[in-house]
């Protein structure tokens, strides 16, 4: 029974090291994870603006696998782990809802190109980036390409506009996407982002209220945004629940341009936004939760993501209030990844045994 | 709560009041499995194979020879160092050889172990006719010391030191652990349904030791019934009215709450500070097993020889605890469990997050070995390529010592050796517990204790080389100063010489002396 020599002996055993149970967990499921929770605001924004996203998605889910493929393969990278970790489909998914839904379809392959090959692989890969690869795609097409960024189409239910106007064919809206040859019902349908109304709005001398008692304006934000927004807060409340992001960047964005807004508003109303309409519209809601949320490109601890998050949200108000652009949410990104080294140098938590004087 | 609630009230009123520690997993447990057959004692083996070099890197010396006869009992190695264990004859039987072996420790790294041919008769060394019981708390912590035991949860710390060290404490509170955190371990579970009364005498000495009469046993909160056990045990010995206090309390399952920082947190709200041990806060940790191993050495006059040892995993087919000798090879307790050897991957000592796996089934069980894991390919962690790290961040929702994972790895990984490593001391990587619970929750399956298993060792060794260089320096710089000191003692003197020659006034008297020195060694020649 008790040999005096090793059963088996002459295979050794496994020897790699602890932890020796595997919890079942991968990148590929927490990047999933976040896609399914993009999925209601998806449909909402099918909803509301017709097929046009699809189309976006489409487009920029394709470029950014086909960079890629192409980034792995010239930085001599196994191929299959990172194609499926489906950290691009992250990334153009994300980039997708934040452009025009009929934005030429150049649009896409050039923001996708800035966020996986310049932003992503030249910086070193997956893990390894700055800035947030959607965010730096959309704020070079912001730059570059600002005239068709802001043609969006009326919001579902829009009854200013006459009912046969309302319903483009989406094959019309197909044909716009590839050719950019503008029929005549685009040209008189197009309308602009609530936000950039407002800016062309009071630049003009009206005041705020008179520009958002306009059409497209909801109850709290953009007609059809708002609800975006509400959808994206539900797939935000699904990645808390499921613990994919932790509740200090999206509360320190959302409390913070509540409170930050709030002054202005009370100080000038003509002027700048209720606090309400900077929390519905632009893209506020998908930075709380999606963006900002970045773990590769924010903060680490828990105290430099509450000054991540508010930093952002700062920036974003700042930007909107005071900016040339009407929407802010991407620089503020950028401007706060370029910090959050900085931030994490500050912030390195005191550990157990560390914290205090002993009573 | 402050400290004083407990070292005055005692525990008894305010069990309640629990902390907890920030992160933690929730795991399955496994434990069932080999908690519910009950205690069986293992018999004697052919061969032991008995370590005689404790956790701690303490050699001690043999005081046996190849081919000499021990019986059970006898001692075999001495400790040289006080921080060393008195190592015994497990059973009777002759000494085979004294040869480095494959040890159950980390790395199962090869040290010298004395192999035991047991004769099968048990035969007990001839016990010292004086039983009377120590009355000192020195005699206790000798007895103990001479006894053998170390900690017997897994760090194995000589016992006798915490109560040497805590001379300058008065009345320490004690914490006996029981709260097994890790799946699949249930050695001291069932200790404690089976052995009850054991292990609350062994406290009392234990309290004896530490001239103290508070303690406080910890379980978890999934075993109810060994509460209720330990409970009747306490009451029915009076112990409230001899005025001392003996708890017993529940904590959270939640790994790693048996760690000795995480269950002082629990317990008392308190956290060790960063680099000492519990006895800074007045306390001591002691595991069951160790209580228990107490009592075998003052009421039975037994040294440490055996242990209770979990046999499980999911290819053995009767997971049990077992009664062992200290040295009983692995592969003679797995084919008494009934393991199917053939599809074992991995063989563990330890629990599944922090235990280490096992080149081969050919060693010796050692007295902080609670565990004997085996589990096959489909129950191990693939070893899949790990991808880079996302900083997501689950690492620092389950790190019990708050520390940060994922900058840690990022540092330590960095291209930039000593400088980056340095930068992993300032994120605290000494605070790290290596409990696992961020290489587990890894997406990026990533196995992070290894980098800071790492960062740990290449820092000490820096240190040690930064010491050493320094020491060199200080040399060189002292033999400088002599070398500079001489010369200009005998430039003095030099100086002295010629300023005497060149003074007229000394000049004769000093030429005359001279010249009657050469005189007198010519003459000296001459004759």
């Amino acid at each position: 029974m008790n040999k005096p020599e090793p059963t088996n002996s002459d295979t050794l055993l496994n020897t790699s090291s602890a932890p020796h149970i595997p919890a079942r967990i991968s990148v590929q499921k927490v990047m999933l994870w976040v896609c399914l929770t993009l999925i209601p605001a998806t449909l909402a924004h099918l909803y509301y603006f017709g097929i046009g996203i699809i189309w976006q998605l489409l487009l920029s889910v394709s470029s950014a696998y086909l960079f890629e493929w192409w980034c792995l393969n010239w930085r001599k990278q196994p191929i299959k782990p990172y194609i499926r970790d489906l950290s691009a489909l992250v990334t153009a998914w994300l980039f997708a809802l934040c452009i025009a839904p009929i934005a030429p379809w150049y649009i896409s392959i050039v923001g996708m190109f800035f966020a996986v090959v310049v932003a992503k692989h030249l910086f070193g890969g997956l893990g390894h980036n700055i800035f947030n690869p959607a965010m730096v795609g959309f704020c070079v097409i912001l730059v570059a390409f600002p005239q068709p960024l802001s043609l969006w189409l009326p919001p579902e239910g829009l009854s200013s506009i006459s009912s046969s106007l309302q319903q483009l064919n989406w094959l019309e809206v197909t044909e716009w996407i590839f050719t950019g040859v503008i029929s005549e019902q685009i040209d008189a349908v197009t309308a602009a982002t609530p936000l950039s109304a407002i800016q062309t709005g009071l630049q003009q001398g009206y005041s705020l209220s008179e520009v958002t008692s306009k059409a497209i304006f909801g109850d709290f934000g953009g007609l059809g945004w708002e609800w975006i927004a509400n959808w994206i807060f539900l797939g935000g409340l699904v990645l808390l629940y499921k613990r994919i992001i932790t509740w200090h960047i999206p509360a320190a964005v959302l409390m913070t341009t509540i409170a930050f807004s709030t002054p202005f508003y009370l100080f000038n109303a003509d002027v700048f936004m209720s606090p309400q309409q900077h929390v519905f519209s632009g893209g506020i809601m998908l930075a709380a939760f999606f963006i900002a949320t970045d773990p590769t490109s924010g903060c680490s601890s828990f105290q430099g993501k509450l000054i991540f998050g508010a930093g952002v949200a700062v920036l974003t108000v700042l930007i909107r209030n005071f900016g040339a652009f009407p929407d802010g949410v991407a620089f503020a990104i950028l401007l706060m990844n370029m910090s959050a080294p900085l931030i994490d140098r500050m912030t390195i938590p005191q550990p157990y045994g560390k914290k205090r004087q002993q009573p | 709560m402050s400290r004083n609630t407990f070292t005055t009230d005692g525990f008894g009123t305010n069990t309640q009041h629990l902390s907890h520690f920030q992160g933690g997993l929730v795991l399955r447990h496994h434990k069932k499995m080999s908690c519910e057959p009950s205690l069986h004692h293992a018999g004697i083996p052919e061969v032991l194979i008995v370590a005689i070099r404790n956790n701690r890197g303490h050699v001690s010396s043999p005081v046996v020879k190849v081919g000499e006869k021990v019986l059970k009992g006898q001692l075999m190695a001495s400790p040289k160092h006080p921080f060393g264990t008195a190592v015994h004859a497990p059973t009777s039987g002759k000494i085979k050889a004294i040869t480095d072996l494959h040890t159950a420790k980390p790395e199962a790294v090869i040290q010298t172990c004395i192999t035991i041919q047991t004769d099968g008769k048990d035969q007990w060394i001839e016990q010292p006719k004086n039983t009377e019981k120590p009355q000192t708390p020195e005699q206790i912590i000798l007895k103990v010391k001479a006894a053998g035991i170390t900690g017997m949860g897994g760090a194995g710390f000589p016992t006798h030191i915490k109560y040497e060290l805590k001379s300058a404490l008065t009345e320490p509170t004690l914490i006996i652990n029981g709260a097994e955190c890790e799946p699949y371990i249930s050695c001291d579970e069932r200790l404690m349904a089976d052995q009850p009364n054991e292990i609350i005498l062994g406290t009392m000495w234990l309290l004896k030791a530490a001239m103290s009469k508070t303690a406080i046993i910890a379980i978890e909160d999934n075993i109810g019934g060994v509460k209720k056990k330990l409970d009747a045990e306490i009451k029915q010995l009076n112990l409230l009215e001899k005025g001392i206090h003996i708890s017993v309390v529940k904590v959270p399952t939640i790994y790693p709450t048996g760690g000795e920082k995480q269950l002082i947190k629990v317990l008392t709200g308190l956290e060790i500070p960063s680099g000492q041990s519990p006895l800074s806060l007045g306390l001591i940790m002691q595991n069951v097993a160790t209580a228990k191993a107490v009592y075998d050495a003052i009421e039975l006059q037994k040294p440490l020889l055996e242990r209770v040892v979990t046999v499980t995993g999911d290819v053995v087919g009767e997971p049990r605890n077992y009664m062992a000798l200290i040295g009983t090879p692995f592969n003679y307790l797995l084919s008494l469990a009934k393991c199917d050897f053939a599809a074992v991957d991995k063989l563990i000592i330890g629990g599944p997050m922090m235990g280490y796996a096992m080149p081969h089934d050919y060693i010796g069980i050692e007295k902080t070995t609670n565990c004997l894991l085996a589990l096959p390919a489909e129950s191990t962690k693939p070893e899949i390529e790990s991808m880079p790290c996302i900083r997501c961040g689950d690492c620092v929702k389950v790190c019990p010592q708050e520390l940060l994972p994922q900058q840690l790895l990022w540092y330590i990984n960095g291209n930039d050796h000593t400088n980056d490593l340095e930068k992993s001391r300032d994120h605290h990587v000494f605070d790290c517990i290596e409990c696992g619970a961020c290489s587990w929750v890894c997406p990026s399956h990533i196995n992070l204790v290894d980098f800071y298993r790492f960062a740990k060792s290449e820092l000490t060794y820096l240190d040690h080389k930064k010491a050493k260089a320094q020491l060199a320096q200080q040399r060189h710089e002292d033999r400088e100063n002599r070398l500079e000191s001489i010369k200009l003692e005998r430039q003095a003197k030099r100086r002295s010489k010629t300023s005497k020659l060149t003074n007229k006034k000394t000049a004769k008297s000093e030429i005359s002396a001279v010249l009657a020195r050469i005189k007198q060694q010519e003459n000296n020649k001459k004759t």
